[in-house]
């Protein structure tokens, strides 16, 4: 049994990776009430950002900032232009549809990463991976403290976003009804697109952080999106604060069951049993469904 | 409405393919043999006449994995460039070799078809380069029915058991035998074994417990499903293992390993345990993505000599990459692959009727003595139930962005009890 | 009953006039063809039929593909009783699993269904993929365990297991025809109409639900029977969870509706991988190629109409039939699942 010394640095590494989950998660769960659309490409288009930030500092020796730049554009402009071409010819389908669309867009994702980078391995390091400070005995980088505080910042920004202004609101309406939201005069297409847009810029951000914490590896950070799922499962593709408190329980109790070497090696279910319970125990006295417009 | 999401997805996937390309093409080349300005003299392989082969081809296969996050591909891309320039010297007797490579994704049914595609459908005449996860384990049942003898980079057990099977390199558990082994010279008071959960953790394992029972010192050995996604918390697990004055031996591709060795770097690790590798950490890559901080500090057992090692063998290797496959990197594998494609151009040039299958394998099996600087023993093939004709190396460490010798040769333990029984058959020759 | 000569006469051609046609390569491709229909004609039924969604069918083949293993290496039962074993067991598992999973509809389940396969990729990972060593779970590298999975004794040579796998296979889409066509067919068949509606007319949800998901666990059991004795060796890197995400590309390709779909998408698995690869093209472009397919095929369906997802997707099932079922001409002999699409409609 380690000693609750040795756990502390585990705690660390578990609330970085957390905070990632969870700001994917919001990422996703924003996307999802907007516009219906559970974006299982969220993975692989932050991975591709992270690439594409490779090549530019790697090969056309750009400098480093605007790289970053550029993998969060990426992922915002991929995001958005998916949005706008394949949104509205699926607006009125079931969500199982909508969702499986993405997936098309990640395997062509992943398939083009595997083609174009696969010749070596790759690795990716932001100047706050190498900096950090010591509390105690546990050496804290500033990747991970940015992890978490844009895990908790993303979460509060957009629920004080939804409640408070225009386009929030608007957002929020468009999560109740499509079409009686329309008839009301706001501007679905662009409203939707905000989303996208922002959903996007997000999985570009979370493609970088998970770069780091992770590594730089196409199949990896493609389907780590499964960890962030599993936190908007929990949270029923609803509550904001329930998808940050998953990301962060998940990050943490993966970590946290590492140093336990009888167990050591089945804490990657970690996130699908979180999952499976909660959802299992969520739905005990009734049926959950996606039946559309019944919410 | 059909044709247009058609055009569109199409758009989309051309688009972004060739905002890729142009990124990501430089990528890949940038070691230092690409930047040379004049071409130097042609390399002499094999009859080394200087002439083009024109004769009846010899027909070669080889199966490598190449899968995303696996690509051994450079194996018999590497033996390819050197058969290449044998074909450049005159071939063998006037005949061209004509190398086949298949490649596959570790699905067990594929691997097995595509031994049946070469032997049966292309009729080679003989099986190099070999270089998978599981191929030796799947086919070498095949190969024993059909007498052929192959010549490969092993990773299975089965690559190290069978009568059918030599490598040029020691393959992960002798490898790892080597990494225990210098981690113990150091004085380590605990050896720490962390490897990647794929078929065979338990064989691999099994030299690394009996060398350190040997030496007294206590073990943990772990494994870690890959790819890795929490490498943070796996470095700190390993060094808390290990304790203070301990060591930790990793046995996982260059990638994983290196999500390991950075993320203890993050962390401050590097100086709490000695640090010992497999040979897949041996690549100039992996020592320049380390950087400084990691100099002296990682022992990596290298089954094969450095690749700026300066034997003529080492000289004709970097000159044959440079001429017949400028894009593969120099390293352990391209190495390999060029060992390989040598010692097989030997016993075809000793072949002295026509090139039969049976002819062929014969005089594969009948190599012996096949001496080269870049490996510590000359190597040999031969008749017996198993085969690891590599049984010495080096240790080598990461310098200022390069891989420097730490140890000179010395030969794995033969407390591991498969060495102790090579060991045996050498003696009686 | 044209329709069923036409099949049978194909049946016979591919079990006769293929193998000696064929090299062992080929032969050994199109062994898996026919064993990953098996499992894709499994996920179609569920879709097509009922309206179910499942990300986990890898994860079942896998738990098939190790009962199998299991009962080859610790009893000497026949083969034949070996398979309908490894059916009925994961049949069962695969009930205790949808027993619960089956509350939850449409997206959930689907999401369920993947978090599922993750866990059981997991485990399989962790205790390596258990061969003949004793027990369950356990993994032995010793020669024992290391020997090749027995192949029934009619069908030791690859020809010979060619023909048995595409007889069984052909048995596994005998069942489902039979069970669409009958009283369960006409149930699933409301249940996609209309679940209120069905459960107006008497039908039991909850059962025939069930009983769709077990006999898609029951023929993709009996599947992975097949493949466990197809190379006699099993990985867990066989059974990758991103597979499962593969599948339901495939099928999707394939065409949920009709049987033949399954046959297009087990093609599309295993034989155009083999046919790039024989041209010399990246199996990335693979992974693309299914991401078209995808989007492709969610596209053609006529948008904005309400209605539940199976008809949607029957729909375009049926739309891009045509399209889907001319794969491009081969170097080797034509495969038969184009051949068969083409002579059916």
């Amino acid at each position: 049994m380690p000693s609750w010394q040795d756990f502390q640095p585990f705690i660390v590494a578990g609330l970085a990776l957390g905070g990632v989950y969870a700001l994917s998660g919001v990422g996703m769960v924003v996307l999802y009430r907007t516009t219906g659309v559970l974006n299982l490409a969220f993975g692989a288009v932050g991975a591709m950002g992270a690439f594409i930030a490779w090549s530019l500092i790697n090969s056309l020796h750009w400098p480093s900032g605007i790289a970053y730049l550029v993998c969060v554009a990426f992922g915002a402009v991929v995001t958005l232009l998916y949005g706008v071409l394949f949104g509205p010819p699926l607006a009125g389908r079931d969500p199982l549809v909508k969702a499986a669309a993405t997936l098309g867009l990640a395997l062509i994702l992943l398939g083009t990463m595997s083609w174009v980078w696969s010749d070596k391995a790759r690795s990716m390091t932001l100047p706050t991976t190498d900096h950090g400070f010591e509390v105690g005995t546990v050496l804290i980088n500033w990747t991970q403290i940015i992890a978490l505080a844009l895990g908790v910042l993303v979460t509060a920004t957009t629920a004080v976003f939804l409640r408070r202004t225009g386009l929030g609101t608007a957002m929020r309406a468009l999560a109740n009804d499509r079409e009686i939201t329309a008839a009301l005069g706001v501007p679905v297409r662009r409203v939707e697109a905000a989303t996208w847009l922002v959903s996007g810029a997000l999985a570009g951000v979370a493609g970088l952080l998970l770069s780091n914490l992770v590594g730089l590896d196409a199949a990896t950070l493609t389907f780590l999106v499964i960890s962030s799922l599993a936190a908007t499962l929990i949270a029923r593709l609803r509550s904001l604060v329930m998808t940050f408190v998953a990301g962060i329980v998940i990050g943490l109790v993966n970590a946290m069951v590492t140093p336990f070497f009888s167990i050591s090696q089945y804490r990657d279910m970690a996130p699908f049993v979180l999952a499976i319970v909660a959802l299992l125990f969520l739905s005990r006295h009734e049926q959950i469904s996606f039946a559309r417009r019944s919410e | 409405m059909r044709r247009t999401g058609l055009i569109i997805a199409l758009t989309l996937a051309l688009a972004a393919s060739m905002t890729l390309a142009a990124c990501g093409g430089g990528g890949g080349t940038s070691d230092s043999t690409n930047k040379a300005a004049a071409p130097a003299a042609a390399p002499k392989c094999g009859a080394g006449t200087g002439q083009k082969a024109t004769g009846t081809p010899i027909k070669l296969g080889g199966i490598a994995t190449k899968q995303p996050g696996t690509d051994f591909t450079d194996i018999p891309n590497a033996a390819k460039a050197f058969f290449d320039c044998v074909n450049d010297n005159g071939g063998i007797k006037g005949h061209p070799i004509q190398y086949v490579i298949e490649t596959e994704q570790t699905d067990p049914g594929q691997i097995a078809s595509l031994a049946k595609k070469l032997v049966e459908t292309e009729k080679v005449v003989g099986i190099v380069g070999n270089t998978s996860l599981i191929e030796c384990a799947v086919n070498h049942t095949y190969y024993e029915k059909q007498g052929f003898y192959i010549v490969d980079s092993g990773i299975a057990p089965e690559c190290y058991s069978t009568p059918n099977s030599a490598a040029v390199n020691m393959g992960p558990r002798y490898s790892v035998d080597g990494a225990t082994q210098y981690l113990l010279r150091q004085g380590v008071k605990k050896v720490v074994l962390d490897q990647s959960n794929v078929p065979g953790t338990g064989y691999i394992e099994g030299g690394f417990l009996l060398i350190a029972k040997s030496a007294g010192v206590p073990t943990a050995s772990l494994k870690d499903n890959v790819p890795i996604q929490d490498a943070n918390s796996i470095a700190l697990k390993l060094v808390q293992a290990a304790g203070s004055n301990g060591g930790v031996v990793l046995n996982f591709t260059p990638p994983e390993a290196l999500k390991i060795l950075q993320a203890a770097q993050r962390q401050g690790l590097q100086n709490r345990v000695k640090w010992a590798c497999s040979t897949p950490c041996n690549t100039d890559f992996l020592s320049d993505a380390l950087g400084s901080q990691w100099n002296d500090k990682l022992g990596v057992n290298a089954e094969l000599n450095l690749t700026s090692a300066s034997g003529p063998d080492s000289q004709l290797y970097r000159a044959v990459l440079k001429r017949y496959a400028p894009k593969i990197p120099l390293g352990s594998f391209s190495q390999m692959g060029f060992v390989e494609a040598s010692i097989l151009t030997k016993a075809l040039l000793s072949v002295s009727g026509d090139y039969t299958a049976k002819n062929v394998n014969e005089a594969i099996k009948n190599v012996k003595n096949f001496q080269t600087d870049i490996l510590c023993k000359p190597w040999y093939y031969g008749s017996a139930p198993l085969h690891i004709p590599n049984n010495t190396d080096r240790t080598v460490t990461p310098k200022d962005g390069k891989m420097v010798e730490k140890e000179g040769c010395f030969p794995i333990s033969d407390v591991d009890p498969a060495i102790a029984q090579v060991r045996q058959i050498e003696a009686k020759g | 009953m044209r329709r069923l000569a036409i099949t049978l006469a194909l049946l016979l051609v591919v079990l006769l006039v293929l193998p000696p046609l064929l090299s062992s390569y080929w032969i050994d491709v199109l062994t898996a063809v026919a064993i990953y229909s098996v499992v894709a004609l499994g996920l179609g039924l569920l879709m097509g039929r009922v309206g179910l969604v499942s990300l986990g069918q890898i994860a079942v083949l896998a738990l098939g593909a190790w009962i199998a293993a299991k009962l080859d290496f610790a009893t000497s039962i026949p083969f034949p009783v070996v398979l309908l074993l490894t059916g009925l067991i994961t049949m069962v598992l695969g009930t205790l699993v949808g027993l619960p999973a089956l509350r939850l509809s449409g997206l959930y389940l689907a999401l369920i269904t993947l978090m599922l396969a993750g866990a059981i990729t997991v485990v399989l990972t962790a205790t390596q993929f258990p061969n003949g060593g004793p027990g369950f779970l356990s993994h032995t590298e010793s020669s024992f365990g290391s020997a090749a999975i027995r192949r029934p004794g009619i069908a030791t040579s690859d020809p010979a297991y060619f023909r048995y796998t595409v007889i069984v296979a052909a048995l596994m889409f005998a069942l489902a025809w039979w069970h669409v066509r009958s009283r369960p067919g006409r149930a699933w068949a409301a249940i996609r109409q209309s679940e209120p509606a069905a459960l107006a007319a008497g039908v039991n949800l909850t059962f025939y639900k069930l009983w769709a998901w077990a006999l898609a666990s029951f023929m993709t059991g009996v599947a992975g029977g097949l493949l466990a004795s197809h190379v006699g060796k099993l990985y867990t890197i066989q059974f990758p969870t991103s597979d499962s995400i593969t599948l339901l590309a495939v099928v999707l390709m394939g065409g949920i509706y009709s049987p033949w779909g399954a046959v297009v998408a087990g093609a599309l698995m295993k034989l155009l991988p083999a046919l790039l690869d024989s041209w010399g093209l990246p199996a990335d472009l693979l992974i693309i190629l299914f991401g078209v397919g995808v989007l492709q095929v969610l596209l053609t369906a006529p948008a904005g109409i309400a209605g539940q997802l199976p008809q949607d997707l029957a729909r375009l099932g049926r739309a891009i039939s045509g399209r889907v079922r001319r794969p491009p001409p081969t170097p080797q002999p034509p495969s038969p699942p184009a051949r068969k699409g083409e002579t059916v409609r």
